[in-house]
């Protein structure tokens, strides 16, 4: 135990900054791919077929592929083409890819629920249908996408474990560096399991939070 | 520099894309089976009158679930021998996904059993059904077809999950694009390959689940 | 010959007493019909005697047998799951909201239990049930699933289902309260056969001129206890009990 400890406070700031970063990825590729969903289940649900169909192919294609490959294949892809972007760069890419495909399903289901009255009474006010949009659809939507969002959050930290594949120092990596010194497996890999828990812990209480909040209203 | 596709690369190796995708889909097939076992065995025990086994199954299953699949991995695969407990490289592959799908599988089976309507258990009680007989002839039919979709989606997610299997070198589909990317720098061709293979498994499993939906229509 | 004895039985949930003390005997052959106001305990009541409920004292005697418990007083304890599935077999009950087994057949609604409870033979098991059918007026039917078959034929499944398995009582909760009145005739001629066969049955019931025209006997069931019992012609003409006639007033009779 004491020297479980010396080695953690020897880690402690490779361990923190891995978290630092898992939280990071995890947070940007949300954020980038919640945007890349919104457009795609708009498009999805009220988009012509020359736009619906493309959009269509492009979310169950990538819905279709292991995230893992999305991430290999984007960094040597990528590389390969020329584009110089960072190990970090090219994973956010990945990831944020697919989150938006996994939201683009998520908010076409949420929006088809919403009966199509509510654009039509949209339109008798006068709005135009962007307004419709921001004003009249997508807040119904927020209570159904919510709790999934959330979701989404937590496996996009799971997923970020896969960075440590081509050598993001995320939390993973880190420890996956820690014990190639120290050797203590079991310590190490049980305490980085431990502190994925707790970070989703968090995400799902603070999702427990907001659904209540939106649930009120 | 301009690249010219050569699909020469992937015609001599596509035997071991084949190998690959065979592979994930039997460590995919062992796992779920394993995990469907644990899924049910969970499900069943939260129906129970005492209080301990849903607490217990909500613990496995809220720890499974917030844990990253690869750190489960890792951990069976290099942690555990520590312990005493060592398995070779595709049982402890198997081992993790099967407790990782088991978690899962739980919560896909204690909705579907959330939806068999109490007077139906009432109905089969009333009859002179034993406890056991009821989960057998009643409950179970009823669950299956309530999870039917949803186990769809949880079977092609786990097996897209195999390509975690690449990570501790097991020579799936994933390892084998991996391996001819860095052998021979065809990575278009490669990831291509691997790519559309996934997919088009994926594909073929939900046409497959989705006859079985239409095989087993809705009450 | 008293075929069915209730003595002081209770029931809470929680703190709510919904049974306080009912006594009722039921002769065999008899058809007693149990009416009141919603919250009387005539559900309760009912689902008590086909132990779906468990209850708190008192005891039910069907045949002889004190079913549900072993022992008396702080010695009283619930019968084991088998057990209680044997005496449950020894009822038959029909359900407000019909309650067929959704993925199976007609003719497997009524075999499961002639099968796995009865253990007759797969062959004999579908004669009779289908025999059954015939005799609610739905051989036609045998192979549809209740999705498949109107409120009415399915609550007429029910029926067959639960006399296919040859119940020395059957416990009848509302069967046409979920009904739409186009369906309610068809179902209600159907208990009237039963019970010129000399079926011995408890139903609870809102059907007031259908309590009155088949039951040989009524009762009132008001907050937990019977407030008044009697031949039905009687107790419909000439009720005593105040709010007996404020009800019936109420149900327009």
């Amino acid at each position: 135990m004491e020297h479980f400890l010396h080695e953690l406070w020897i880690a402690r700031w490779a361990l923190l900054q891995g978290m630092l970063l898992t939280v990071e990825i995890s947070a940007a590729s949300i954020l980038c791919g919640s945007v890349i969903g919104l457009l795609a289940g708009i498009g999805l649900t009220y988009g012509k077929w020359p736009l619906r169909l493309p959009i269509r192919a492009l979310v169950d294609c990538i819905r279709g592929i292991p995230v893992l490959v999305l991430i290999l294949a984007s960094f040597y892809l990528l590389t390969f083409a020329g584009i110089n972007l960072t190990a970090v760069e090219s994973g956010l890419l990945a990831l944020s890819i697919f989150c938006g495909a996994h939201m683009g399903e998520i908010i076409r289901g949420a929006l088809q629920s919403i009966p199509v009255t509510q654009i039509d009474a949209g339109r008798a006010i006068g709005l135009t249908f962007p307004r419709i949009l921001i004003y009249v659809l997508i807040p119904q939507a927020m209570r159904q996408i919510m709790p999934v969002w959330v979701n989404t959050g937590a496996e996009l930290v799971k997923a970020s474990t896969l960075l440590s594949v081509i050598g993001t120092g995320e939390l993973l990596l880190r420890t996956q560096e820690i014990v190639g010194r120290n050797f203590m497996t079991l310590e190490f890999y049980g305490l980085c399991g431990l502190l994925y828990f707790l970070i989703n812990s968090v995400i799902e209480h603070l999702g427990k939070f907001a659904s209540r909040r939106f649930a009120l209203q | 520099m301009a690249y010219s596709f050569q699909f020469r690369v992937i015609e001599d190796n596509f035997d071991h894309f084949l190998y690959g995708l065979a592979l994930g889909l039997a460590l995919a097939f062992a796992a779920i089976f394993i995990g469907t076992l644990i899924g049910l065995a969970c499900a069943f025990a939260t129906t129970a009158k005492a209080q301990w086994p849903s607490r217990l199954v909500g613990i496995y299953v809220s720890a499974i679930r917030n844990t990253p699949l690869l750190v489960i991995i890792l951990f069976v695969y290099f942690a555990l021998p520590q312990t005493g407990i060592r398995l070779g490289k595709l049982e402890s592959f198997v081992f993790s996904l099967a407790i990782y799908a088991g978690a899962y599988l739980t919560e896909v089976f204690r909705a579907g059993l959330a939806g068999v309507p109490r007077g139906v258990t009432d109905a089969g009680r009333a009859i002179g059904l034993t406890g056991l007989q009821l989960a057998l002839y009643v409950i179970s039919p009823i669950m299956w077809r309530n999870c039917l979709p949803s186990l769809g989606t949880t079977f092609i997610s786990l097996f897209k999950d195999t390509s975690l299997a690449a990570i501790i070198a097991i020579p799936e589909l994933t390892y084998q694009a991996r391996k001819l990317n860095t052998e021979t720098f065809r990575v278009a061709e490669a990831w291509a390959t691997a790519s559309l293979l996934y997919l088009a498994t994926c594909l073929l499993i939900a046409a497959g689940l989705r006859q079985l939906e239409r095989r087993f229509p809705k009450f | 010959m008293t075929l069915l004895a209730i003595r002081g039985l209770t029931k809470n949930f929680g703190p709510v007493e919904i049974l306080k003390g009912v006594d009722l005997e039921v002769n065999k052959g008899e058809v007693v019909s149990i009416i009141g106001a919603s919250g009387s305990g005539k559900t309760t009541l009912l689902r008590c005697v086909n132990l779906l409920e468990d209850f708190n004292s008192g005891e039910i005697v069907l045949d002889g047998v004190a079913i549900g418990y072993t022992g008396t007083g702080s010695g009283r304890r619930r019968l084991g799951e088998r057990e209680l599935a044997r005496q449950r077999a020894m009822t038959g009950m029909v359900f407000q909201s019909f309650n067929l087994f959704p993925h199976l057949s007609a003719l497997g609604n009524i075999m499961l239990g002639l099968t796995k409870v009865r253990h007759m033979p797969k062959r004999a098991a579908q004669q009779l049930a289908l025999s059954w059918l015939a005799r609610v007026g739905l051989d036609d039917r045998a192979s549809h699933l209740p999705s498949q078959l109107s409120g009415g034929q399915q609550q007429r499944v029910a029926i067959a289902r639960a006399l296919a398995m040859d119940p020395k009582l059957v416990l009848l909760d509302e069967i046409t309260s979920a009904l739409d009145p186009e369906l309610v005739g068809e179902v209600l001629n159907t208990i009237k056969l039963l019970a010129k066969e000399g079926t011995t049955m408890l139903i609870v019931t809102h059907e007031m001129h259908f309590a009155r025209d088949v039951a040989h006997r009524t009762i009132f069931m008001d907050g937990g206890l019977i407030a008044e019992q009697g031949p039905s012609a009687k107790l419909f003409r000439n009720p005593k009990n105040a709010r007996l006639k404020d009800f019936l007033k109420r149900a327009n009779i």
